[in-house]
């Protein structure tokens, strides 16, 4: 018993210690930080001075804090909605009896496995440019002249073509997380309800969705974290329309070319506003959708 | 390969795939897209700034000029060198240390394990903007911020949780036979593991490793953050600055080049791997 415990002592140490260090230490600090006046990020702890709650006041008395907020709601909401529909119908599609299902699959998911710094240059610098862009080709050889002049890095519309790249970016992989979930139905279910002559419309209402409920949750929770994330994409398309709190907080930390308005504080909190938010939010995902146990 | 040889038995019926020819539509669409987009930006990286805007990419041959310019001119071979410095060894130190707590918590059951469990879950979900600045105050009171190592050991410790997780699905899938029968022959459980139980999880270690790589390779804000000065720029960051100033001079072949320099190793690994990492996406992580 005694070797057992040590040779656990053994196995753990090492992992625990390096994630007590790199993700609960600096986790709690950064709570701390929140609630005092901090200038720099660099400043020591002697230096801070106790604000309470005066930061989240600040924070959200910023302007430019609260439009980033309003944007990342609205890539929650509208990339999210393309993006979970989107896959389902890619998980659905590849899943019947198609043929290359594997080649369809893996040129779908191909976006995920590149970094998306290059995915939003491919997007700007190319099919969105309007000298030589795919898109304006695409629509001029069309003849349809008012898409072809469509001005997507315009101020108007630099907000949609960035969610149109973010969702291009992130289908393939929810597709294979639903594609998991519905090659785990046995196949009887759908023979027997073919039997019965429902339709393949009827089959996914009332077999599919019901039983990938529990993939729907996972999802969710996986598409919240990633879009607290979303920073490289919101650079790229740089603009208020494509600001992100991750870039409020990075500039609020470093400046930026144009300020050098830093604030640590104000920054912490902000980083605690975000991890509060992907935390509710995904408590409140997996007690609303509860996976009734189906056992498959 | 039984599939595969059903496969090709079975002959094409029109009546059989007529409805499927949405699915195909969609399928084809969107391949023709992504595979479009890549050869075009490949094709432009290897042409002139004005055959680009003249619509006539490729018309005077490969330019592989732009290639050497983004090398060696941009820093993109530096920071090509920094990506990998950056890149393998945390994967490598990443597996060392989560595959024995992983296959600890699969297999024991003691104090805290729970908690750990726990921690793992939140680590998987902590959004890493809660973790740097800390972090980014020791590393510069340690004056390591012009190191290396900085970044190695980040990448290092924020692998663990999902690689963790990941490996903790696999080891619960292996039988306790061979640690039983081990132990009758009198070997401990650190030399057991070693020996027997990681040299088995060898299929699951590579699919958690090739995940591991491609996260590390593309991982961007905490490059951004900690290694921004010219000698330690990773292959993101470069990609930024250089399209950054490559904006002004107007150079959108050595643009498209730079672009090309950061998605190819990803992209040449995915398609000779693309069957272990398709198939690996769901495996560990996520509950279907």
């Amino acid at each position: 018993m005694k070797q057992t415990r040590r040779s656990i002592l053994i196995f753990m140490a090492p992992a625990v210690i390096l994630m007590l260090s790199v993700f609960f230490y600096p986790a709690v600090r950064t709570t701390a930080m929140s609630f005092f006046g901090v200038p720099r990020v660099t400043t020591p702890m002697s230096d801070w001075t106790f604000k309470g709650l005066q930061n989240f006041i600040d924070l959200f008395n910023t302007p430019l804090f609260v439009t980033s907020l309003l944007n990342i709601l609205k890539i929650w909401v509208f990339c999210g909605i393309a993006t979970i529909i989107l896959s389902l119908v890619f998980a659905v599609a590849f899943t019947t009896q198609l043929r290359f299902k594997k080649f369809f699959r893996a040129i779908v998911y191909l976006p995920n496995v590149i970094a998306a710094i290059a995915i939003g240059y491919m997007w700007l610098l190319y099919v969105y440019n309007s000298n030589f862009g795919l898109l304006h080709n695409l629509f001029a050889k069309l003849g349809w002249q008012s898409m072809a002049e469509f001005g997507w890095l315009s101020t108007d519309h630099v907000f949609l073509s960035m969610c149109i790249a973010n969702v291009f970016g992130n289908v393939g992989y929810f597709m294979m997380m639903y594609i998991a979930g519905i090659e785990k139905i046995p196949v009887d279910y759908y023979e027997a309800s073919r039997i019965e002559g429902a339709n393949v419309f009827q089959q996914f209402r009332c077999i599919t969705l019901p039983l990938i409920k529990g993939v729907f949750a996972t999802s969710a929770v996986l598409w919240t974290t990633r879009t607290v994330g979303f920073f490289a994409l919101s650079q790229v398309f740089k603009g208020v329309q494509t600001y992100t709190p991750m870039l409020f907080t990075y500039e609020t930390l470093f400046g930026t070319e144009f300020t050098v308005d830093i604030n640590a504080g104000t920054a912490a909190a902000a980083a605690v506003v975000m991890t509060v938010t992907v935390v509710i939010i995904s408590s409140l995902i997996n007690h609303c959708i509860k996976d009734e146990a189906y056992e498959l | 390969m039984k599939s595969k040889k059903t496969k090709a038995r079975q002959p094409f019926s029109l009546k059989k795939e007529l409805p499927l020819l949405p699915c195909y539509l969609l399928g084809l669409l969107w391949a023709f897209f992504t595979i479009f987009m890549l050869g075009w930006i490949i094709a432009a990286s290897l042409s002139t700034t004005r055959e680009i805007f003249t619509g006539s990419v490729l018309a005077s041959g490969p330019h592989f000029e732009n290639f050497t310019k983004a090398l060696f001119q941009n820093q993109s071979l530096n920071n090509l060198i920094n990506s990998t410095i950056y890149t393998v060894p945390s994967i490598i130190l990443a597996i060392l240390v989560s595959a024995p707590a992983a296959y600890c918590m699969s297999r024991f059951n003691f104090r805290f394990r729970g908690v750990i469990e726990k921690g793992i879950i939140m680590g998987l979900g902590i959004p890493a903007i809660m973790i740097i600045m800390p972090l980014f105050s020791i590393v510069s009171s340690l004056r390591l911020s012009g190191s290396h190592l900085t970044l190695i050991f980040l990448y290092t410790a924020t692998a663990i949780p999902y690689t963790t997780f990941f490996l903790i699905t696999f080891f619960r899938g292996i039988s306790t036979t061979f640690e039983e029968a081990a132990a009758i022959d009198g070997c401990g459980p650190v030399k057991c593991f070693w020996s027997i139980m990681f040299p088995l999880a060898q299929p699951a270690i590579v699919t958690v490793t090739i995940f591991n790589f491609i996260s590390r390779w593309n991982e961007y804000f905490m490059a951004l953050i900690f290694a921004n000065k010219k000698e330690l720029r990773s292959l993101g960051v470069g990609l930024y600055q250089t399209i950054y100033s490559m904006m002004n001079s107007g150079d959108w072949a050595g643009m498209f080049a730079s672009v090309v320099i950061v998605f190819i190793p990803t992209v040449v690994i995915y398609l000779f791997l693309s069957d272990k990492i398709v198939s690996g996406v769901t495996a560990g992580g996520v509950k279907g």
